[in-house]
């Protein structure tokens, strides 16, 4: 209500004039020695009660102002939210598309394509970098023979037919379970058809190495390996590999190792045996060839590039009296000199095991 | 002068008379920039503040009082009296700042930064497994494990974190422990001794010179008692106390006695009226706990770059996660796909480093005297643009010292350095022979006993500020002044009082011949000058006509107007025949005489600044800092003080300087001819936020004088406001809440008050403003080595991240796991990248702007491009390279590789071809792919050394930087390559970890890269050399 009597007071004029008076009470204060105070207490208390009325005026004022700023504060929250948001758009997308200096996301379209020029050069050279440095390393190894093979050794084992996985497990009266068996190994054994293999490789003497010496790029001489060698489990008298009469035939092959050769002139051989339970399980296994061995003859290997038509020898296990409706864990291994069998962490190397070989004969 | 103060603090105050002001009070300061959700907080703030006003107790008479506290005055409470109301009313002692529970610092260190990320990766983790494990219950558990490690890496960088931030927290513990304050208190008619903290209102309580007030007392009679209010008020001089009601306000009326504050002489009896947190002080400590902390300029720059590599992480993430999606990968393996990006991309290691390096700096400011409190304030200095300093105790020793003196018509200069030891000014003239005597008996202060070792300035003194300064002043120049005394025997006195304006005392003579008596007499200079009928010009008395009498005006007016407090000098040797030896002299009735004295000389008196600001402030000025003084000293000192130390340069002048020196009103100047500028708090109070904001850009050079802490803390606000970072120094309780406002509070070490400490980030412990200096250029140091370290670390990100983009698109074989990402996060790079922290400056730092809050920022995008882009690329062919190499010679080519993943990864597949024929189990193929990881790792490893050597410097060349300067980069070297060996050779065997041995020959593999990534950024330099300003300059500069 006393503010509506008093004008609004000018808005207080900068320090200076006030400054002045303060400052010459300041000096006059100064210019007395020690302890004023008491001295100062009168003329002090002739001060307060304008000060009082000063602060009033003041804090009216003060309150006046501060309306006002409480006003502006509403308007500016008339949509806080929204215009909060709003605004947030607004630079992004003045970040992303400024029509005014026309500028995305803060470069001009000159700035742009120099920018692009630039990085073009410098992936260009950098991948000009990766291609020499790819160049460099195929100039240093060799085609026909990899660099290192101590990786890939010893040999591992790996069995067909392969149907994404280890256990075999089938009915015969259904010969949808295991119609799958029989087309890849018929598929495997597609390779090792007699004839294809008389017409492209030759007949090498058994027992002994098939060493070709000359030059690395000539091209290397393969050894017969007939599907015929492989008897009943050739597919050729028993097309169903056994498969329909419960007792399969499972092939077990060496993978191929650059240069690798069964060492001091013995052939590798394959056992297998029950893993874990009854050794009576399986009772008979029929391996062809009868040595169940993979001769000399077949190494050592000369890569692919040159050896192009060779066909890796294979062993062919016959579980002709398995027992049935039971899961029997198999595992097959390699003996020779130069093979390891008993690597832990992979159960390929130098031999193989099934998880559990498990017919089902319902009949 | 204790008029402003009245103004000041009755304003400040009683603005919260009533609600409706209270509330009006709030939305001003919601205006000013509070944030509000302190508001709560501010409430009960405003409420304790009206409660204050309600004191009325020194407005009582002690009839009343006594009946108010039920006490009485002789008896005191009885002991039971003082248990309940002790218990009523909690211990006498200020409720510590709330502490944030160790607990919940501990989980903030495990959810912050990266760690959310990681979580999130870690979590990804479990469900894989858990998604592995409803499909397949035999699943392997990888995924398990990996989510572990990364739960693990957080938790012990967390842990790290934390440990850190405690230890330099702990130095704090020390200062917080004050050695139990005892109170003299009469209870059951006894006087005991009892801790301050039980004291209770209505307790009668004994104050001797030398005490700290216990707690809000009402004096009820007094001895000569003198209190400093410095930390309250800011007032260097001493106040007087008595037990009369001398003013409405409590804070001016000379009856009350502050908790905390000191008693300097004298004795008094008191009546505690407040306690705890209720007194005075502890409503301005509460003033300060309720300003909300703010975020350290670093900790917003490292938020900044979390938000970065976040967004990137995420991003790129997310892309990856729908591109492998579409490209018809299982759910399960886009999240695994997800987790190695994520992994890939956060910095692990990074907080951990920054966290180092910053104690690293702590630890070497410490050595300088620099205590930083919080970690994230060490580079806070470093950019702070403007420095709001207290007067008293932190720019000037906060002692009043002898500054000039005036005789034989000349003014002379004291030394006025911390050790006052040379006074060079031309003691030869008698009239000098005769001041110095003067200055040496007439005074009544006296040096504390046992202090012979002790230098003069640092002897403790029992006596007033000014009598201090003149019985020190006198002691360096003439030695022995206790000896001088006693062989000028004193045989009368008149005290100082504040009618009579003059200290008077009569001497025999020393000299055995001489029978007169001397009497000496010092007080305000024109009142001595009215008694004075001669005057001592060169040793020799003239009569005082009114060519003198002008040129004491002159030399009064000068060391007036240069803020300092001038006293005058006068003596008369008294006729023998009048006054024999016998002569009894009587101070009532004064029979001798008190005019015709004969005038010596003038001597003026100042708190001086420390010798150390002025250079100080200069370093400042050239950092670009700008340096304001706060102080609640009057406006003429302020200056006198600011002009002394630089803070206003010797050629700038305020509107007012100009006014005068051209002769007209203040109002016709113009304002933009002023570079400096004086604001009374009584000003500050009348502006407008505008007005404020137009005062700190428009002048350079500002004194604030007169202001009250609200005051001090709107002027920090108003700093603040203009996006500047803000550095506060001070001592003073009163100084508190300004310094927890600013950005970084500096509190001095051995003046400062506690709650002053409290409040800051950082202690001075030698009180030195220079230290300030010292920690500027640490701090921009550091900011300078922060960028370095980052860049260095988000280097490597791209090379570990490239390899995952690489496997999802191509289907090569995984080129580096996220084991082995964590290796090199957390492993090799670890000590390199706190090895930048040891960096030298490239350039001056001092002479450079510091840097702008939203502009300068620690990671910019040039820093991320050029880290990403250029050198994060480089590395990541580099590193494909060896892993290619590696996988060729064991037989796989790069063409084999491609889309071989499908294949590759499924264990059931135990022939795979590879280029030559040779056909691989599941098991060999794996090793091998351990391989490559160990390969990927080593060939960034060995470019990492390139990017450590590259990031020695910005701009200059390594050459000019020396390479062999830093010699802890030559540990961090070392360190990743023997890290490296026993990872590859070491733990080559142990499968989990999926590194392997690897032949020697692949070490060096990518070592062309590591010396292309070095000519690279050599070049790059050169350029931005070559060409400062340029488009390479602006794009290639980080």
């Amino acid at each position: 209500m006393r503010r509506q009597l008093r004008s609004r007071r000018a808005p207080a004029s900068p320090y200076a004039y006030r400054y002045r008076l303060d400052d010459q009470d300041e000096v006059n204060q100064n210019y007395l020695a020690d302890e004023e105070e008491e001295a100062e207490e009168e003329a002090r208390v002739m001060v307060v009660p304008n000060l009082e009325e000063e602060e009033e005026e003041e804090e009216e004022e003060e309150e006046e102002e501060i309306e006002e700023k409480e006003k502006e504060e509403e308007k500016g929250q008339g949509q806080p939210a929204g215009n909060a948001w709003w605004q947030r758009w607004q630079i992004v997308s003045e970040y992303l598309w400024d029509p005014e200096k026309r500028m995305s996301l803060a470069r001009t379209g000159q700035s742009w394509s120099l920018i692009l020029v630039i990085y073009f050069f410098f992936y260009a050279s950098l991948a000009a970098v990766i291609t020499l440095c790819m160049y460099t390393l195929f100039l240093t190894i060799s085609p026909y023979m990899p660099t290192f093979t101590e990786r890939v050794k010893p040999p591992g084992v790996m069995i067909r037919p392969f149907a994404h996985s280890l256990n075999f497990n089938f009915n015969v009266s259904e010969p949808d379970t295991w119609q799958h068996y029989v087309i890849s190994l018929n598929g495997f054994l597609q390779g090792y058809n007699d004839s294809l293999q008389e017409e492209m490789n030759v007949d090498c003497p058994p027992g002994q190495y098939f060493i070709q010496d000359g030059d690395e790029d000539e091209d290397k001489k393969a050894c017969q390996f007939k599907r015929s060698f492989l008897k009943n489990c050739s597919g050729l008298e028993d097309p169903t590999f056994g498969y329909s009469t419960g007792q399969p035939c499972i092939l077990l092959k060496m993978n191929r190792i650059v240069g690798f050769r069964p060492e001091l002139g013995d052939p590798v051989k394959v056992s297998c045996k029950v893993q874990r339970g009854d050794e009576n399980d399986i009772r008979s296994i029929n391996y062809y060839p009868e040595s169940a061995s993979f001769d000399l003859r077949y190494y050592p290997y000369y890569g692919k590039l040159t050896h192009v038509n060779y066909t890796s020898p294979l062993v062919a296990m016959h579980f002709t009296d398995v027992v049935k409706n039971q899961a029997v864990p198999v595992q097959c291994q390699l003996k020779g000199k130069g093979i390891i069998n008993d690597v832990i962490n992979d159960r390929f190397v130098g031999n193989w095991q099934s998880g559990s070989e498990d017919k089902q004969a319902k009949k | 002068m204790a008029k402003k103060t009245l103004e000041i603090y009755s304003v400040e105050l009683s603005g919260m008379k009533d609600i409706e002001q209270t509330d009006k009070g709030n939305g001003k300061e919601k205006y000013r920039g509070l944030k509000n959700c302190f508001e709560p907080k501010k409430n009960h703030r405003k409420e304790e503040l009206t409660k204050e006003l309600d004191l009325d107790d020194h407005k009582l008479s002690i009839k009343e009082l006594e009946k108010k506290y039920g006490t009485n005055i002789i008896t005191g409470l009885s002991s039971a009296q003082a248990a309940e109301l002790l218990a009523r009313n909690g211990p006498n002692a200020l409720t510590p700042p709330k502490e944030t529970p160790e607990i919940i610092k501990f989980f903030k260190q495990m959810v912050g930064g990266f760690s959310i990320l990681l979580w999130i990766g870690a979590i990804l983790c479990w469900i894989a497994y858990g998604i592995q494990y409803s499909m397949n219950t035999s699943s392997s558990l990888d995924n398990v494990y990996l989510g572990c490690v990364l739960a693990l890496v957080i938790i012990l960088t967390g842990i790290f974190a934390y440990y850190q931030e405690a230890k330099s927290t702990n130095i704090m513990a020390t200062f917080n422990k004050m050695i139990p304050q005892q109170a003299l208190v009469i209870r059951d008619s006894e006087k005991k001794t009892i801790p301050a903290e039980q004291l209770v209102v209505g307790d009668i309580v004994e104050i001797r010179g030398g005490d700290q007030i216990p707690a809000d007392i009402r004096l009820l009679s007094v001895q000569g008692c003198k209190v400093d209010n410095s930390s309250l008020t800011g007032e260097s001089e001493p106040q007087p106390r008595s037990s009369e009601f001398t003013h409405d306000s409590p804070l001016e009326t000379k009856n009350i006695g502050f908790y905390s504050t000191t008693c300097l002489e004298g004795t008094a009896t008191g009546m505690v009226i407040n306690t705890g947190d209720r007194t005075i002080i502890g409503q301005i400590a509460s003033l300060a706990s309720g300003v909300g902390n703010e975020k350290t300029p670093i900790a917003i720059e490292i938020q900044h770059f979390v938000h970065i590599v976040a967004g990137v992480a995420v991003s790129i993430g997310i892309l990856f996660f729908i591109t492998a999606v579409s490209l018809k990968y299982q759910v399960l393996d886009s999240i695994i796909f997800l987790i190695g990006i994520i992994v890939a991309n956060v910095p692990e290691g990074l907080l951990a480093t920054v966290t180092v390096t910053l104690s690293l700096t702590a630890k070497r400011m410490a050595k300088k005297n620099c205590l930083v409190k919080n970690l994230e304030a060490v580079e806070t200095l470093g950019s702070t643009s403007i420095i709001c300093s207290d007067k008293t105790g932190t720019l000037t020793q906060n002692r009043m010292t002898v500054a000039h003196l005036w005789f034989d018509n000349q003014i002379f200069i004291a030394d006025t350095s911390e050790d006052n030891s040379n006074q060079v000014f031309d003691q030869s003239s008698g009239t000098w022979a005769s001041l110095s005597k003067i200055i040496t008996l007439c005074n009544r202060a006296e040096f504390r006993p046992g202090q012979e070792n002790v230098p003069i300035m640092k002897r403790v003194v029992a006596g007033d500020a000014s009598e201090t300064a003149l019985l020190k002043f006198s002691e360096v120049i003439l030695g022995d002044v206790m000896e001088i005394r006693k062989r000028n025997h004193k045989v009368a006195e008149i005290p100082f009082n504040s009618t009579n304006k003059f200290q008077l005392s009569i001497h025999k003579t020393d000299d055995p011949n001489d029978k007169r008596f001397l009497m000496v007499m010092k007080g305000a200079p024109e009142r001595i000058l009215e008694k004075c009928s001669t005057i001592m010009v060169n040793g020799q008395e003239q009569p005082l006509d009114k060519n003198t009498a002008e040129a004491f005006h002159t030399a009064y007016m000068e060391l007036g107007g240069q803020g300092e407090r001038v006293l005058g000098f006068c003596h008369l040797y008294l006729p023998a025949d009048e006054f024999p030896e016998t002569y009894t002299f009587d101070v009532d009735t004064m029979n001798f005489p008190t005019s015709n004295f004969c005038f010596v000389g003038l001597l003026s008196m100042i708190d001086p600044p420390r010798s150390t600001v002025p250079d100080a402030v200069t370093k400042c000025r050239s950092a670009g800092i700008k340096v304001i003084m706060v102080t609640g000293d009057h406006p003429i000192t302020a200056k006198a003080i600011a002009k002394s130390v630089g803070i206003i340069s010797a050629n700038s002048e305020t509107v007012e300087d100009i006014a005068k020196r051209l002769h007209i009103a203040v109002e016709q100047v113009n304002k933009r001819d002023a570079k400096a500028a004086v604001v009374t708090g009584m000003e500050l109070k009348d502006m407008s936020p505008e007005q404020l904001d137009e005062l700190l850009t428009n002048y350079p050079e500002i004194v604030f004088a007169r202001t009250s802490p609200q005051q001090k803390l709107i002027i920090v606000e108003g700093c603040q406001m203009q996006n500047a970072v803000v550095a506060v120094t001070g001592d003073g309780v009163n100084d508190s809440p300004a310094l927890k406002k600013a950005d970084i509070g500096i509190a001095m070490g051995i003046t400062g008050s506690d709650a002053a400490k409290n409040a800051a980030d950082m202690i001075l412990l030698d009180d030195n403003f220079a230290s300030i200096v010292t920690g500027v250029e640490e701090g921009r140091l550091i900011f300078d080595n922060l960028k370095k370290t980052i860049a260095y670390t988000l280097t490597k990100n791209i090379a570990e991240l490239c390899p995952f983009l690489i496997y999802i698109t191509v289907g090569l074989p995984l080129p580096i796991g996220t084991i082995t990402i964590l290796f090199i996060d957390l492993g090799t790079d670890i000590i390199p990248s706190i090895a930048l922290a040891y960096e030298k400056a490239e350039s001056d730092i001092m002479n450079r702007k510091p840097r702008h809050k939203k502009k300068d920022r620690l990671v910019n995008e040039q820093l991320a491009m050029y880290s990403y882009l250029h050198i994060g690329l480089m590395q990541a062919v580099g590193a494909f390279v060896v892993y290619f190499t590696v996988y060729a010679q064991e037989g796989f080519k790069p063409s084999a590789l491609i889309n071989i993943r499908v294949e590759w990864e499924n264990s059931n597949v135990n022939d795979l071809e590879d280029s030559y024929g040779q056909q691989w189990t599941w098991y060999q193929r794996k090793y091998l792919e351990w391989m490559g990881y160990t390969a990927f790792f080593v060939g960034i490893m060995v470019q990492q050394i390139a990017d450590l050597i590259i990031r020695k410097t910005r701009r200059n060349s390594i050459f000019q930087q020396g390479l062999f300067r830093n010699k802890v980069i030559w540990v961090g070297i070392a360190s990743q390559i023997i890290i490296a060996l026993i990872l590859s050779y070491g733990l080559g065997s142990v499968t989990a970890l999926s590194f392997t041995m690897l032949r020697p020959q692949y070490w060096f593999v990518a070592v062309p890269f590591a010396i292309l990534i070095w000519v690279y950024d050599e070049v790059r330099k050169l350029f931005i050399r070559l060409y400062p300003g340029s488009w390479w300059d602006k794009n290639m500069y980080y």
